[in-house]
């Protein structure tokens, strides 16, 4: 699945697209994430940031570099915001929380391959080597 | 091993979730059945039906006429809301709309996941039990938006849906 289908898919379904953050702060999330033992983005995230700053589908979540205002709701962590929460947790080193639904959190690893994970034990359900598949997944269980 | 329940309610302090009532759970690791998917979605839509007796906390979540209408008709959840097992689906819970309960995702579901999964391992872990269907902070409900008018007027369509839905 390419990208352009994906947020197409998306659009369709509803989805609210957060603008794509600055080339930089996009650096700044990869050295963040280095430095918390959490995995780099692989290229397909990267670019995927350049155009997209986050993605809401009713209770599914992608993160983005940065957090995600709302009107009088609160808003939306970025990556680096959710990672840092789950660094001291093992199984979490070398993988990326990028997206979240009411039952999963989506992770994915430096070499491009993403993981449905358990959200009470963050034990890997699913592998992707899609990582757009694995967003479909994500956001499409936030509209059940 | 597991948290005392003085650490365990720590933690909830520190994450600004102290009224969050908390029940000691051995999680054991259940097969489920092959359908599980269907009827878990099923049971949300019941479990947001369900919400039209939840009107007081319903007006503390300041939710426009058409996020009201389509929460209590089971179509949609409002923005930033989650709906969560009490007892986990993995961990053998049922899959029935008594087994759910609503909270906002930012921050309080996400609070808790972090809550449950830094007990990982553990033979005893607490789980949040939030004694109504819906979990809104008590220091959050102390004013703003809501307040009478806004539970009126929820109360009355409320009232009409269930009315509609030949639900008395």
């Amino acid at each position: 699945m390419t990208r352009e289908e994906f947020l197409s898919a998306m659009r369709a379904r509803g989805a609210e697209i957060a603008p794509a953050a600055p080339r930089q702060n996009i650096a700044t999330t990869n050295a963040l994430l280095q430095g918390m033992r959490a995995a780099m983005m692989p290229i397909t995230m990267t670019e995927f940031y350049a155009v997209v700053g986050g993605i809401t589908n009713g209770s599914g979540y992608i993160f983005g570099p940065e957090e995600v205002q709302r009107n009088n709701i609160y808003p939306v962590p970025s990556i680096i915001s959710i990672n840092r929460d789950m660094s001291h947790i093992p199984a979490m080193h070398g993988k990326t929380i990028f997206g979240r639904n009411d039952l999963f959190f989506f992770a994915f690893d430096a070499f491009g391959t993403a993981y449905m994970l358990d959200n009470l034990t963050l034990r890997p359900l699913r592998k992707y080597d899609d990582i757009f598949r694995a967003m479909t997944d994500c956001l499409a269980a936030g509209k059940l | 091993m597991q948290l005392s329940q003085t650490s365990a309610e720590k933690i909830m302090k520190d994450m600004s979730m102290d009224d969050m009532p908390l029940v000691a759970f051995q999680p054991q690791r259940t097969q489920i059945s092959a359908d599980w998917f269907a009827r878990y979605k099923a049971a949300r839509h019941s479990f947001m039906q369900s919400l039209v007796d939840s009107v007081n906390e319903l007006a503390f979540m300041n939710l426009s006429q058409e996020e009201f209408i389509n929460l209590v008709m089971g179509r949609e959840i409002p923005r930033n809301m989650s709906i969560r097992m009490r007892i986990p689906l993995f961990w053998g819970g049922q899959i029935s709309p008594d087994n759910m309960f609503m909270c906002a995702t930012f921050p309080h579901s996400q609070n808790i996941d972090r809550f449950i999964i830094g007990q990982a391992g553990y033979d005893t872990v607490w789980l949040p039990a939030p004694s109504k269907k819906i979990y809104i902070p008590a220091h959050t409900t102390g004013g703003g938006d809501g307040g009478n008018a806004t539970e009126d007027r929820l109360a009355q369509m409320a009232a009409q849906i269930v009315s509609a839905h030949g639900m008395e």
